[in-house]
């Protein structure tokens, strides 16, 4: 009996388990490949009248990375700057208003919930797009500020570091939201009562109860956030200023302007890595603290 | 007592600012898509819908949206497809080798888009297939394909795999019992899955930017592209008819799983 079911079940379940091998297939042809390719280019010669020197073995595109006569370090720094100041402010928002949603009930909890998704749903372009039109001197923003004399004269938030940040955080707040209250919506809403009732005011029961459980879910949105501004481009590029340059830029433009594949590759194998390292001292930190890591 | 209450209305107040911050985007790009001006201002100075007129007559615009819409619809097919068959497949592996599966299955979401484009665009050019929309598609998949495998596991992981049992047992084939049995328990998760896909598909456009050519742009790219000049009310009429797309699908999506349940999966 337990042969014939264990031969029925190898007959049974190889085929199921062969499910996966389309998956795996994509993402090695799309993924894997292309990614070992430009691994590649980032080890080849560099030559000026050409993307790179096939065949060749080479440094080069690394060690112009490092050399000081380009600006590449610098922008290193401010990319990895620019990510740090966006997680901070990310992390901050989204637990705030992810404890909102949680405590609100009923009706207004639908809308706070609908609010984070219709932003996570709305295209990136479009929430740039509109970001210069809220925050521009003559936005709505400042046009609100200034006419209801809380200002003098309307705050510069375009065209320079803080517009690059503002533009950010729209492509990263709501999922930083949704990881938030994943973790939050499985707390049980009545250990915040127990709080109140033995005394703990509503700012004292958020520190003491509300953030530590919390704490899983803002370490997936830190991480989310974090990774996606290491790789931005679009944000500092529409709502930054020139000098509001990211890795993310210089790898574009080291590869359709200056025509210069190895260091391109060199720049985002560098940037890629530099995502993985954080992606895996969260999960060893994850793994160390025993907790998973969240719906995603 | 009185500082505690200061603090609620601190903390009501700043939700509220979050949540105009967050919806800020929708109201401003609707509002100055309707602005009979030709230049973009908020609020917006009298109602026209001349902008909709003048982007149902550019060919620029139209070529756009049919080529959103081919790439989308094929993203959603492809990454609907692997998603499903991978996350039945993920099941009947097990421990340390469906992690591995799992991994790698999400591991690209995890790179930066501009990373993957660039990476992308010169492996095509390295195999002479440039600015092809076929090559979008693999590109949208690989964001997309994560999120559909994720929320087929979800949605297996909770459904109760004994019907399938009982419907093997009185002898239906393997294909028929998923057709039959299985497909219709699932249809919410799957359903959710291929709008998710649709939608990650219709508003990426840091990969596409890389990858499309003159004929192959999509809508956010063509909007991009309009916006690195100048500030174009047709941006806004294509924003809002982006942003009306997406929340017919989030609401599609509410309908099907529940607004609640879809927060807390995404």
């Amino acid at each position: 009996m337990s042969a014939v079911a264990r031969t029925r079940a190898v007959v049974v379940d190889r085929p199921a388990a062969a499910l996966v091998v389309p998956l795996l297939l994509f993402d090695l042809l799309a993924f894997v490949v292309p990614f070992g390719f430009l691994l590649r280019i980032s080890l080849s010669d560099r030559l000026p009248a050409q993307a790179y020197a096939e065949g060749t073995w080479s440094t080069a595109g690394y060690r112009y990375l490092l050399d000081p006569s380009n600006t590449l370090l610098s922008v290193l720094g401010f990319t990895l700057a620019f990510a740090v100041v966006v997680t901070a402010l990310s992390v901050l928002i989204a637990t705030l208003y992810a404890h909102a949603m949680w405590r609100a009930d009923g009706a207004v909890r639908a809308v706070l919930i609908a609010g984070a998704l219709v932003s996570m749903f709305t295209a990136i372009v479009v929430k740039l797009f509109a970001a210069i039109l809220v925050f521009s001197p003559q936005g709505a923003f400042n046009t609100a500020l200034v006419g209801s004399g809380l200002l003098s004269e309307p705050l510069r938030l375009v065209n320079n570091a803080p517009g690059a940040v503002i533009g950010q955080l729209y492509i990263v707040v709501p999922y930083s939201i949704l990881a938030v209250y994943s973790v939050l919506s499985t707390v049980d809403e009545s250990l915040i009562e127990a709080a109140r009732d033995l005394g703990a005011g509503g700012p004292r029961a958020f520190r003491e109860v509300v953030v530590p459980h919390a704490v899983p879910g803002m370490l997936v949105a830190g991480v989310i956030s974090f990774t996606w501004s290491v790789g931005s481009y679009a944000a500092p590029l529409l709502l930054g200023s020139g000098s509001e340059r990211t890795a993310g830029i210089a790898v574009s433009d080291l590869l359709l302007r200056q025509f210069d594949w190895p260091a391109a590759a060199a720049l985002a194998v560098v940037v890629t890595l530099s995502v993985v390292a954080v992606l895996v001292a969260t999960r060893i930190a994850l793994g160390r603290s025993g907790v998973s890591s969240g719906g995603r | 007592m009185v500082g505690d209450r200061a603090a609620t209305a601190a903390f009501r107040l700043a939700y509220a600012a979050v949540f105009a911050f967050l919806l800020a985007p929708v109201v401003v790009v609707v509002a100055t898509s309707v602005s009979a001006s030709s230049a973009v201002a908020f609020p917006p100075d009298g109602l026209s819908t001349r902008w909709y007129a003048a982007l149902f007559a550019s060919d620029r615009w139209l070529r756009a949206i049919r080529n959103s819409l081919v790439v989308a619809a094929g993203t959603t097919l492809l990454s609907t497809t692997l998603g499903v068959l991978g996350a039945l497949g993920t099941r009947r592996i097990d421990g340390r080798a469906a992690d591995v599966v799992a991994g790698l299955a999400v591991l690209p979401l995890l790179v930066p888009g501009v990373v993957l484009g660039v990476a992308l665009l010169v492996f095509f050019s390295e195999l002479g297939r440039q600015q092809e929309l076929w090559t979008i598609v693999a590109a949208h998949s690989l964001w997309a394909t994560p999120l559909t495998y994720s929320v087929m596991r979800a949605t297996f992981t909770r459904y109760d795999w004994r019907l399938r049992d009982a419907a093997l047992d009185l002898g239906a084939t393997r294909v028929r019992a998923f057709r039959e049995v299985v497909a219709p328990n699932v249809t919410a998760g799957l359903v959710a899955a291929a709008l998710i896909a649709f939608v990650v598909s219709l508003q990426e456009f840091v990969m596409t930017l890389f990858l499309s050519g003159r004929g192959t742009r999509t809508v956010p790219v063509v909007a991009w592209n309009s916006l690195r000049n100048s500030l174009d009310p047709l941006v806004s009429v294509t924003s809002t008819l982006l942003v009306a797309a997406v929340v017919v699908v989030v609401a599609a999506v509410g309908v099907a799983v529940g607004l609640d349940r879809a927060a807390r999966d995404a």
